[in-house]
C-alpha cells in the first residue's frame, strides 16, 4: 500500500499578472522587517516603488522572482509566499565575481512550517546557478535567528558583518 | 602628543594606496580563503581609485607621516537608498586601513572619524560599513566606535561545503 504523501509546495516563476499578490507579499515582508528592526523602517512611498520595480525586475535576465503555493497541481491557488535573487557580477577585486544573491524570502505566518521556504530557496538557487553564479550570498537582519540557521542547514557560512551608525547620535 | 596628519588624497597617492590596499587584502585572505583576489584586482583598483579621488561623491583621505609617507587610508562614498526603506541617502565607509607598524595608536580611528564628517557633511546622517566575521579585531574596533550589527551577510560556494 502507497502511504499518501503531504501536499508539496508548487513554486513557479512571477508573471507580470501576479503584481497584485507580490506587492502584497512583499510588503508584508518589508513589513516585519521594519517591525523586527527599525533601522530598516519603510518610507512611506514604499509600496508605490515596489509596484513600479517588479515590472522593471521581471524584465531583467539577471532577477529571478518566484511565487509559492501551498501544494502542487493547483496551478490557480493563490500564492502565499514568494522569493527573489539576483545574479550580481562583481567587480573584479574578489576571485568570484559572479555572485547569486539571494535577497528576499517570505512565506505568510500561516504558511510557515510547510516547507515553503526550503523549496523556494532551492529553486532560487538553481535558478541563480543556472545563469553563472560562482557563489551564493544571502544577508539577514541581526536576530532573524530562524533565517539564519535555514541557510546555515543549507551550506551557507558567515562571511561580514554590515555595521550601521548615525552621524546624529554624536 | 601631535597625531599624523591626515589629508584628502591626491593622484600622486595612488601607488601608497594601492601598497596599503594590496596589504590590506592580503590580511583579509589570510584570515578568509573566501577573500582571495581576482587575479586583475590590483589593476582595477588602480583605476578604481583614480576615479575615487575625481568623484565629488566619493571621499578618500591618507594618513600621511612626515610629508613623505602615507601609513594609512579610508574611503568612504554617498549613496542613494534602495527607495523603501530609510534612509534617503546612505554613507558607506569601504575601506579602512593602517599599516601594521603604526596601529593601536589612534590612527584608524581617526581616519574613520574623517571620513564620517566629510559624508556628515554631504547631508548623510547614517553610515554603514561590511567588515568581515572572521575579523574579529575590525569588528570590536567599530563597534567601540558606536556601531552596531544591523545584518549577517552569509555566503556557500555552490557545491556547499562537507563540514
Amino acid at each position: 500500500m502507497v502511504e499518501p504523501q503531504p501536499p508539496r509546495p508548487s513554486v513557479r516563476a512571477a508573471r507580470r499578472s501576479d503584481l497584485q499578490v507580490l506587492t502584497d507579499l512583499r510588503m508584508r515582508f518589508l513589513g516585519e522587517a521594519a517591525h523586527d528592526e527599525p533601522r530598516l523602517r519603510l518610507m512611506p512611498d514604499a509600496r508605490v516603488r515596489t509596484e513600479q520595480a517588479f515590472p522593471v525586475w521581471m524584465g531583467h535576465d539577471d532577477r529571478v522572482i518566484l511565487l509559492a503555493a501551498p501544494s502542487e497541481g493547483e496551478d490557480e491557488a493563490t500564492p502565499v509566499a514568494y522569493a527573489m535573487g539576483l545574479l550580481r557580477r562583481a567587480p573584479p577585486i574578489l576571485a568570484s565575481q559572479n555572485v547569486g544573491e539571494i535577497l528576499e524570502v517570505y512565506v505568510t505566518p500561516e504558511h510557515r512550517g510547510e516547507g515553503l521556504a526550503a523549496k523556494l530557496v532551492a529553486v532560487l538557487t538553481d535558478a541563480l546557478v543556472g545563469r553563472g553564479a560562482e557563489v551564493l550570498r544571502s544577508a539577514v537582519p541581526v536576530g532573524h535567528v530562524a533565517a539564519t540557521a535555514r541557510l546555515e542547514r543549507a551550506g551557507y557560512r558567515p562571511l561580514q558583518i554590515e555595521l550601521e551608525r548615525s552621524l546624529g547620535a554624536g | 602628543m601631535e597625531g599624523i596628519p591626515i589629508r584628502n588624497a591626491r593622484r600622486g597617492d595612488i601607488p601608497s594606496l594601492l601598497l596599503l590596499w594590496g596589504a590590506m587584502m592580503r590580511e583579509f585572505e589570510e584570515a578568509d580563503a573566501r577573500f582571495a583576489l581576482h587575479p586583475g584586482a590590483r589593476e582595477y583598483m588602480a583605476t578604481t581609485f583614480a576615479a575615487w579621488i575625481q568623484d565629488p561623491t566619493r571621499i578618500v583621505v591618507v594618513a600621511e607621516e612626515r610629508g613623505r609617507l602615507v601609513v594609512g587610508f579610508a574611503a568612504g562614498v554617498v549613496l542613494a537608498g534602495n527607495g523603501w526603506q530609510v534612509p534617503v541617502r546612505l554613507g558607506r565607509i569601504s575601506d579602512t586601513y593602517v599599516a601594521a607598524p603604526r596601529r593601536r595608536q589612534g590612527l584608524a580611528r581617526r581616519l574613520a572619524g574623517r571620513v564620517m564628517d566629510l559624508l556628515y557633511e554631504k547631508g548623510v546622517d547614517t553610515v554603514r560599513l561590511a567588515a568581515a566575521v572572521r575579523n574579529e579585531g575590525a569588528l570590536a574596533f567599530w563597534r567601540s566606535m558606536g556601531w552596531s550589527d544591523l545584518e549577517v551577510v552569509l555566503e556557500r560556494p555552490v557545491e556547499p561545503d562537507a563540514d
